[in-house]
């Protein structure tokens, strides 16, 4: 493979993770997991254990969903993908993006988003009730699949382009995926262990959140024809086959 | 302590209880704890919240819990902004 072509997948790993990141309902969960803990006067050390467990249990299930996707993936496909997968694929993309510009938050104060309200209340029930780091752990697995609805979208896209790549370059974008898409919990992690109060990231969540709807619709939006462009029609022009 | 005032709950769905102030009291405690008030301060805070919220619904039969938490975080908003913020705000966190 060229170096345009890893360099273009990368580049696609690097988008779809940092659409990933830009959902927020483990970051809603890291929230009210840690209001919990700090109202029940939980020592620090704890508290860092339990947002620990959290992330460590989100970074998982995020690299599970991936590595499963791309295992099955490399399965049904093994040697090219068809070229009408990666069109119908590139218009999932298409699809949970209008998706989240039209209902990722719920038209009220706060940060609700568009999950039904049992799920929501119960992992708001399961936050409060979580007192060790295994449990929080859990939490974290169970938060990323809350959220699978839209997450698939980008998940799907890296899986695709991961099996097409060199085997040492797909554990570096499995990494790199992972990686970017826990930057936001790991940013409100430092936060909350460094003293900032959950009511200052909360405001912040609220006020920014019309924006990071619009930026995460718009950038699945732009993935989408991206990737329709640079897999479909350059691939379909060139006459070189399906990759 | 329990009042002998009915609180109908949100939505309607869960059943009628008894409006209990020292539930109240510990829910605008972990409020103040949660954005890192000191302990003494929270344990004020949530008792003059509470006595003004007893004095509020003493007079009547019944009040939803609705109420009860706009109420609240009326009076705590007083006392301590940002614990009020984090109070109104926790249904909507998610």
């Amino acid at each position: 493979m060229g170096n345009f072509d890893t360099n273009s997948s990368l580049a696609i790993i690097i988008l779809a993770a940092l659409i990933h990141a830009s959902f927020q309902a483990s970051v809603s969960v890291l929230t009210l997991l840690s209001g919990h803990a700090l109202g029940k006067k939980t020592a620090h050390t704890r508290l860092l254990r339990l947002t620990g467990g959290f992330i460590g249990g989100v970074g998982v299930m995020s690299l599970l969903l991936l590595s499963g996707m791309a295992f099955v993936l490399s399965q049904l496909y093994p040697t090219s993908t068809p070229l009408t997968f990666w069109a119908a694929s590139c218009g999932a993309l298409g699809g949970v993006g209008i998706s989240v510009w039209l209902f990722y938050y719920r038209e009220k104060r706060g940060t609700s988003l568009w999950l039904p309200r049992s799920l929501a209340d119960y992992l708001n029930a399961r936050s409060k009730a979580t007192k060790q780091a295994a449990e929080a752990f859990g939490l974290g697995l169970t938060s990323v699949l809350s959220e699978l609805l839209f997450v698939f979208a980008p998940v799907l896209i890296t899986a695709l382009v991961l099996i097409r790549l060199d085997p040492e370059l797909q554990l570096l974008g499995l990494l790199l995926y992972t990686g970017i898409s826990l930057l936001p919990l790991l940013i409100v992690g430092a936060l909350i262990g460094g003293g900032h109060t959950l009511a200052q990231i909360q405001r912040w969540r609220e006020s920014n959140k019309q924006f990071l709807q619009f930026a995460a619709g718009t950038a699945l939006l732009v993935l989408g024809v991206y990737v329709y462009v640079d897999r479909v029609i350059i691939t379909g022009i060139n006459g070189l086959g399906v990759r | 302590m329990a009042l002998a005032i009915d609180v109908v709950k949100r939505s309607g769905r869960r059943p009628t209880e008894s409006f209990d102030a020292d539930k109240l009291l510990r829910s605008i405690r972990a409020a103040c704890l949660s954005v890192r008030s000191p302990e003494g301060e929270a344990e004020s805070t949530a008792a003059a919240v509470t006595n003004a919220v007893i004095l509020w619904v003493e007079s009547k039969p019944a009040v939803t819990s609705h109420d009860l938490r706009r109420l609240a975080g009326a009076h705590l908003e007083r006392y301590h902004p940002e614990a009020a913020y984090f109070y109104q705000q926790h249904r909507a966190i998610i």
